[in-house]
């Protein structure tokens, strides 16, 4: 790992971190950062930590994350990137509430609305059309509204033709798309995608790249973080956030990552290499 | 090298060589045991084998061909307890094969909805057949044998000219296949015990009195004969009634499955159970249950093929494996079905919290989109029901 290169980034970490100056408090063990929240934030967590620990005695606990602070304006699509095992899907777990973090503070628009990497977890019904609905059900709507809102959701990720069919037959990346237009017919606040594109290929990632990004265009409101390996995805995004060993190393504009990550790529072929 | 492997040689030299038998097992070093019987008239060769023989050679000029064979074995010191392995299935059935029709058997699950193309039974209103479902689970156990056989027929036609002909086939083959089965078994041994041992009367040769005459109408309980087995007719009655009874309800919930999707069937069965909601049924609780163990059906088909899948694409040499390590394997397979079900169950019940539901059916609503209208054809079905409903018991009086 390039050491300087990273001291280097983390000073430059904190000023798009911040609309405004932040108040570091720096003491002799730890860094605190007290966060402000302003007015245009959708996402914000600050200093979250997580640990795990195994049910075995004197079990020591594996921290997972280590003071990851992020601050996301409302209305933009952010990127999500790190190495495997980094910690991105865990830190997204934490920011839909689905884990309590260790320490920390964070805050989340509400609607907030989740979506599984693996599209077979997140399908709870057998067919696409009440699939779809199923998220509605804590909203009591009528059923002329709930129809539009699923065939509005389904017509954004471009599988209109398949509200009646089983969620069996479907490939992944169709499976995929109805766990999206679930999200979108919730018309949420705030989408958490987790690594959305892994069982898809160009074309469709292609689509739910721009259905996503779609439904941010027509509605001010919408914040959209998502987890990607992909480094072409990018230009899709207003921002993004680099993590590597459970830290939030890089924390910006899109090009900064995008030059980041691609001087990381050069650096490990050239080890690679030499 | 396995043992059932030969090294078959063709040397230049005229003696003979005695082989050891191999043992079974043979998983580590292997090494050849070779007797010889050299003919005392012979002097042993400079150069036994041909590779290093110089042109001229030591040996006669008239050299007999010997072919002969050597078995490497190892020198395995369980060599007594291995014998019994050579019991263990390797041919048609083995492990590998075993796995691959699992994999085959699952990749098409039962009762999934195709919706395309659209038949007159996908219009009927779910509540008709939900009726209808009921009607054949109890008319086969109620009514002649030939109505039973009669319903058979009637559910193999409709299958036929509703359903595409890859998926008739595949849901009649497996239903007539277990059917099938039940009736030989039940019917052959039903009364497989033989009846002198259960008669409650001793046999006329003892009492003395001559044997009853034969019933002049023709009637025999026996049916036939086939060696020590007898078909008889409480045999054919058990059989019968088993054996359409299991094809009626098979064959008829995969057609309706097949036609029905489940939020209709989940629709049509709460309709049913909503004056239950009176005596504290919770019905909207079951109605969940019962979309959520449709929605299964399908993951559950679908982790089996895959592990079955994942195991036969390993190219596992099954002949070099121990049975108990076959068993394992077995074993393992299980086990990762389920964990890998449960970790299912765990992400959906996750997925399921994310989008709004807070473990209350009665406050999450379910939203049931597609509309069902009562229409001429639904009525046409019930009529028909009732025809049908009418005959069978009409049958047990008239028919005899």
């Amino acid at each position: 790992m390039n050491i300087p290169s990273l001291i280097r980034y983390s000073n430059i970490l904190v000023a798009p971190l911040y609309s405004t100056a932040p108040a570091t408090t720096t003491t002799t063990t730890t860094t605190t950062v007290r966060c402000t929240r302003a007015e245009n934030i959708a996402i914000e967590g600050c200093n979250l930590n997580f640990s795990f620990t195994t049910n075995q005695a004197n079990a020591v606990p594996v921290p997972i994350l280590k003071d990851c602070s992020l601050r996301i304006p409302s209305g933009q699509l952010w990127m999500l990137l790190g190495p495997n095992g980094c910690g991105k899907s865990t830190l997204l777990k934490i920011l839909a509430g689905l884990l309590n973090p260790t320490s920390g503070t964070m805050f989340v628009n509400k609607p907030k609305s989740f979506v599984f990497q693996n599209p077979d977890h997140q399908v709870v019904m057998p067919t696409v059309d009440s699939d779809v609905a199923f998220g509605l059900g804590k909203f009591n709507l009528t059923n002329d509204e709930v129809i539009s809102r699923v065939s509005n959701a389904l017509h954004a990720v471009g599988l209109s033709d398949y509200m009646k069919r089983s969620v069996q037959t479907l490939s992944g990346g169709q499976k995929q798309r109805v766990a999206i237009a679930g999200a979108l017919a919730e018309a949420c606040k705030v989408l958490l995608l987790d690594e959305l594109t892994t069982f898809l290929d160009e074309t469709d990632q292609v689509a739910v790249l721009k259905a996503v990004r779609n439904s941010l265009d027509t509605s001010a409101e919408v914040t959209a973080l998502w987890v990607t390996h992909r480094l072409e995805e990018l230009e899709y995004a207003d921002g993004a956030i680099y993590m590597e060993d459970g830290k939030v190393v890089m924390h910006g504009d899109v090009a900064s990552i995008r030059s980041f990550i691609e001087d990381k790529q050069s650096i490990y072929i050239k080890q690679i290499n030499s | 090298m396995h043992p059932s492997q030969r090294l078959e040689c063709t040397w230049l030299i005229p003696f003979k060589f005695k082989t050891f038998p191999s043992p079974i097992n043979s998983n580590h070093a292997t090494f050849p045991f070779i007797t010889s019987s050299i003919p005392k008239t012979l002097s042993f060769p400079k150069y036994p084998l041909s590779i290093f023989k110089p042109k001229k050679t030591h040996l006669p000029l008239k050299v007999k061909r010997t072919s002969f064979v050597i078995r490497a074995s190892n020198d395995d010191n369980s060599q007594t307890a291995s014998n019994w392995s050579k019991w263990i299935p390797t041919g048609y059935f083995a492990a590998d094969q075993v796995f691959r029709l699992i994999a085959g058997a699952t990749a098409s699950p039962i009762g999934q909805f195709v919706s395309s193309p659209t038949t007159f039974l996908h219009s009927i209103d779910p509540r008709v057949k939900l009726v209808w479902l009921l009607a054949l689970v109890v008319l086969p156990a109620r009514s002649h044998i030939i109505m039973r056989f009669g319903l058979v027929i009637f559910l193999t036609l409709l299958s036929i000219l509703i359903l595409q002909r890859e998926v008739w086939k595949d849901q009649l083959g497996r239903v007539y296949f277990l059917s099938g089965l039940l009736f030989i078994t039940l019917g052959l041994g039903a009364d497989g015990v033989p009846s002198l041992v259960q008669l409650r009367t001793p046999p006329p040769a003892l009492t003395g009195l001559p044997n009853l005459p034969v019933s002049l109408s023709g009637y025999s309980y026996v049916i036939a004969k086939l060696g020590p087995l007898t078909f008889t007719r409480k045999g054919l009655s058990v059989a019968s009634t088993a054996a359409c009874l299991t094809f009626t309800v098979f064959q008829s919930a995969s057609l309706c499955l097949t036609t029905t999707t489940p939020e209709q069937l989940a629709s049509a069965l709460r309709w049913f159970l909503l004056p239950m909601r009176y005596i504290g049924v919770s019905v909207s609780e079951v109605v969940l249950t019962l979309l959520l163990s449709l929605r299964f059906i399908s993951l559950v088909f679908d982790e089996v093929r895959n592990i079955a899948l994942g195991i036969v694409s390993r190219r596992v040499n099954w002949k070099h494996m121990t049975f108990m390590e076959t068993i394992d394997v077995f074993f393992n397979y299980f086990r990762r079905i389920f964990k890998n079900i449960f970790s299912h169950a765990e992400q959906i019940s996750q997925a399921m919290i994310v989008r709004g539901f807070k473990g209350d059916s009665d406050t999450h609503k379910i939203y049931f989109l597609s509309e069902s209208s009562f229409g001429m054809a639904d009525f046409i079905s019930l009529f028909f029901l009732v025809v049908v409903t009418g005959a069978a018991f009409l049958s047990e009086y008239y028919l005899v």
